[in-house]
């Protein structure tokens, strides 16, 4: 065994040696140490179809590096709540404000308000400690139907529950799909009210699961079950259910179309800034959060993603929508984050056990 | 160099094991133990108010979960015994028998290792959806989409998915089991099937290692659980892990609740691994390991192996592959929309797309640096595991790297981001989380059980009488190791190279976590591209990662065939 263990030493210092060699010459290019300058590079996380691409362009106009972690909102929310002790972003920037109005609770968010002029839709988002800013919204859910082989068009949530849907109609599962448990929560807060609570959107989705309501994993999943028959009505995100509009050529069998049934709930996309980094990087997150809301930023946010994250309605005067997107719906409402944030692993984990 | 650190070590007197433990310690002890230290001190991490409670038992223990628990420990051992039955037949009809096409196996399990779960579920969504293809074709397959989407076939997924580990640790063990067994079974009257038992038996530890960890990795499943018994409400004990960690505000307190449970049915296991192992030796390997001679195949039984051989291929690797050509390559197969039409354009859009090359150069390098430390860390790993009589430290490693196995591997990285991101260590200028070289380590550790695991059977099988005989006759032990040991184990070390390299270039949990900012794996780039709906372009980069991986292996054999000498290349040769 001497004899072994000392080959096991040797082996582990080269091991370490190898290590530190292959990792210095990767980890070289990653540090932009600025000591003693100005500018220090600001970190985004961000879950957000244009994030690379603004980073870029806040980069050429300022010249303030952002080094972006882009990924979804999941991962991302995970990372800050396991680096609670010692911050290490500068901004978040996700789709649905219910994350955000939590961090602010928290205590880890800085207020700023941006020189933007909201228009309508985007003074019913922004929460008035202005914590976080919204940057566009889109909203829960879409209705997409095939129209080639259906002809009934709902016009309420309540028409989903009749006999000519029955069967027809699925939705995203909200424990895979992030958009959905605002949907939920909306239709809740749309029957029962933050008065009522839960009671009666829960009485809605089972009467709906008993006309044979079908969950699919996430938007892309649904839409598929509608190309291939499987439902002929899917809820699905506004931007995914446009872009599938676009994306896809109709046939004689397969003509999507998009109604949305009032009230439809706000889903914004939305960017906050971490309390905890230095006053240099605030200074710099507040110019980006303004640049991202010019009309410089905004065109950045909707040349990226054409046929997906791209598709969102301005919250800012002077700014208009893709000519694919049609116009807002009439009925919408905003849902109050700091009263259905905190409901979410109840409802997801009553929606897997009663109506999946 | 290698020598004066060799000396280094010997002249200080330190036991020259410390340096491993304190890199075991620093990447795998030191990360599970503080983020399962958050279940009772929320505080410690900033998690909660409380520096000691029982409160998140409280809420993770649900009659939910306590289902879940014993439907992941159902699924584990369903999943593991299966795996290692097609594993130990696999490596059989490979190593010891004529069969045709028998060579091709090999590629088979690498593409395996790389097909993602995604691709696989995909491929029988394609194959059994109501209106998918089967039913386009017009076979009924409703009976088999009920049977399919349940415990059922979280098992075979799961099983697919095992089937490379269980083939690897075993093959390699058997490489090193010389015909003289067998032979002995024979002139004592037995048959092929008492001589089969024997070398079943005789490669204990190997299949035991297969067991644990196909075991451990099913346990700790969440994505194939989820989507494919999305609405048979089969729940696993990762569900209530995954509600913790996912929904805002995170509670880690709970999924930390969770973790202890899952590390319950590792320990489960190594329980009964220890307890089929004990006391019984499998030295078999030495300088006279006898060549094997194949068995002749009659001809019904070459068409038996030819048609099971077959059959596993189309199940394992030819559904998943369905899959990614229904998703990347005819447009809108089996739906109402698209023209139906084959078409390379997803493969244009991607192939030059900077959002293809740069993750994939940066997660190659990772994984090439990855595996070969890897590799030497799993050596120590594998001898301390194989060696004879338990000893406390071996059982402490054995129950560590099961651990890291089990946990999900968003846990094992939050306790990364846990244990690296501390403020004191930041105050003494210590800056790791958001360096790559913290995703390195944190890839080691996730690669180290397995590859550890495959290595097992090969160590345990080594006749120290050899090296022995080398220093009595004046080597160093250096140069004892160099020239008697290595040669008999550079087969099973190029394949656990080759393992952990195509493990680590598609890791997924770990790399969201813990990337730095600015670079992106090629792995977060493939989700991210899933994630917005662009199946097609997102499938196309999978297929070019899985197959940029391939070549890699290919390599790796063809050079060991060409420049290895022809003494590491006699162990398992067959006749």
């Amino acid at each position: 065994m001497i004899l072994n263990s000392r080959v096991a030493a040797i082996g582990v210092a080269v091991a370490a040696a190898t290590l530190l060699a292959g990792c210095s010459g990767s980890a070289s290019g990653s540090t932009t140490s600025t000591a003693g300058s100005a500018v220090e590079p600001l970190i985004l996380y961000a879950a957000v179809g244009w994030d690379a691409d603004m980073g870029k362009a806040f980069t050429k106009q300022t010249g303030i590096p952002v080094k972006v972690v882009d990924d979804s909102t999941g991962p991302l929310l995970t990372k800050i709540a396991a680096e609670k002790n010692n911050p290490q972003w500068s901004m978040l920037w996700a789709d649905g404000d219910t994350a955000f109005a939590s961090l602010a609770k928290q205590g880890q968010l800085l207020a700023y308000t941006p020189a933007a002029s909201w228009n309508t839709v985007g003074q019913a988002i922004v929460p008035t400690d202005h914590t976080y800013n919204p940057t566009g919204t889109t909203v829960m859910a879409a209705l997409i139907y095939n129209s080639a082989k259906v002809t009934s068009v709902p016009a309420s949530y309540a028409d989903l529950l009749g006999s000519a849907y029955a069967g027809k109609v699925g939705m995203n599962d909200p424990s895979q799909s992030g958009p959905t448990y605002p949907f939920i929560a909306g239709v809740m807060n749309q029957l029962g009210g933050q008065s009522g609570g839960v009671a009666a959107g829960e009485t809605y989705f089972t009467k709906l699961k008993a006309n044979g309501l079908k969950v699919f994993p996430t938007n892309g999943d649904t839409l598929h079950a509608l190309e291939t028959g499987q439902i002929s009505y899917g809820l699905i995100q506004s931007s995914a259910a446009t872009g599938e509009t676009i994306k896809v050529k109709p046939t004689a069998d397969y003509v999507p179309k998009i109604v949305y049934l009032p009230e439809s709930t706000l889903l914004p996309s939305v960017i906050g800034i971490d309390k905890a980094v230095d006053a240099t990087q605030q200074a710099e997150a507040k110019k980006f959060v303004d640049f991202a809301l010019s009309p410089a930023g905004q065109k950045v946010m909707q040349a990226a993603d054409a046929s997906g994250d791209s598709l969102y309605w301005p919250v800012v005067n002077g700014v208009t929508a893709l000519p694919d997107l049609p116009a807002f719906p009439a009925k919408y409402q905003r849902i109050d984050p700091g009263y259905w944030g905190p409901l979410q692993s109840q409802v997801v984990t009553w929606f897997d056990a009663n109506i999946k | 160099m290698v020598q004066r650190l060799g000396d280094a070590a010997t002249r200080m007197r330190i036991n020259p094991l410390t340096f491993f433990w304190l890199l075991i310690v620093a990447i795998l002890i030191l990360p599970i133990v503080l983020f399962l230290a958050v279940a009772f001190s929320p505080r410690l991490l900033d998690q909660g108010p409380e520096w000691f409670t029982l409160s998140a038992f409280g809420s993770a223990l649900t009659s939910h979960l306590l289902t879940g628990l014993v439907n992941s420990f159902l699924i584990g051992v369903s999943t593991a015994v299966l795996s290692a039955v097609i594993g130990f037949a696999l490596s059989w009809i490979v190593l010891r028998t004529d069969a045709p096409a028998r060579r091709i196996w090999t590629g088979v399990v690498f593409a395996l290792l790389l097909t993602p779960s995604y691709l696989i579920a995909l491929g029988w969504e394609r194959l059994l959806e109501p209106n998918g293809v089967l039913q386009v074709l017009g076979v009924d397959a409703g009976w088999a989409h009920r049977i399919f989407y349940g415990p059922v076939g979280i098992v075979i997924v799961l099983t697919v998915k095992g089937i490379p580990f269980a083939y690897l640790a075993i093959s390699n063990a058997m490489r090193g089991l010389g015909h003289e067994f067998e032979d002995a079974v024979r002139v004592h009257g037995g048959g092929p099937i008492a001589a089969m038992r024997v070398v079943f038996s005789l490669l204990g530890p190997a299949v035991w290692s297969a067991l644990a960890i196909v075991f451990a990795e099913s346990v700790s499943d969440f994505g194939v659980a989820s989507t494919l018994a999305n609405d048979a409400h089969f729940s696993v004990a990762t569900y209530s892990l995954y509600n913790a960690v996912q929904a805002f505000p995170v509670n880690f307190p709970v999924a930390s609740a969770v973790s202890w449970l899952l590390l319950v049915l590792v320990v489960l296991a190594l329980v009964m691994q220890g307890w089929a192992l004990r006391g019984r030796s499998f030295r078999v390997l030495g300088g006279r390991t006898r060549p094997v001679l194949r068995h002749q195949l009659s001809l019904p039984r070459k068409v038996i192996c030819t048609l099971s051989l077959g059959l596993l291929l189309a199940v394992s690797l030819g559904i998943p592959a369905f899959g990614a050509v229904s998703a990347s390559l005819i447009d809108g197969l089996g739906s109402l929309a698209g023209t139906h039409q084959w078409s390379l354009a997803n493969y244009q859009r991607v192939i030059g797309s900077p959002a293809l090359s740069d993750p994939l150069i940066y997660s190659a390098q990772l994984a090439a640096i990855c595996a070969t430390v890897t590799l030497i860390l799993a050596v120590v790993c594998a001898r301390l595991l194989a060696s004879k009589g338990a000893t406390i430290a071996g059982r402490i490693l054995d129950l560590v790297l099961l651990a890291a196995v089990a946990l999900p591997g968003i846990v094992f990285a939050a306790g990364y981001i846990f244990a690296y991101n501390l403020p004191f260590t930041n105050a003494l200028g210590i800056h790791l989380y958001g360096t790559t070289a913290l995703l390195v380590l944190a890839y080691l550790a996730t690669a180290l059980p397995s590859t550890s695991r495959v290595l097992v059977g090969t160590m345990s099988q080594i006749q120290e009488s050899m090296s022995e005989a080398s220093r009595v006759h004046g080597s160093g032990a250096i140069r004892s190791w160099l020239t008697i040991v290595l040669p008999v184990i550079a087969r099973p070390l190029l394949s656990a190279w080759l393992l952990t390299y195509t493990a680590t270039l598609l890791e997924l949990p770990v790399s969201q976590l813990l990337a730095p900012p600015g670079y992106q794996p090629i792995s977060v780039g493939i989700t991210n591209t899933l994630g917005k709906y662009d199946f097609g372009g997102g499938t196309a980069m999978e297929v070019l990662a899985i197959l940029s991986a391939l070549v890699v292996v290919g390599v790796g054999y063809l050079l060991f065939r060409l420049l290895a000498p022809a003494g590491w290349q006699h162990i398992g040769r067959a006749r």
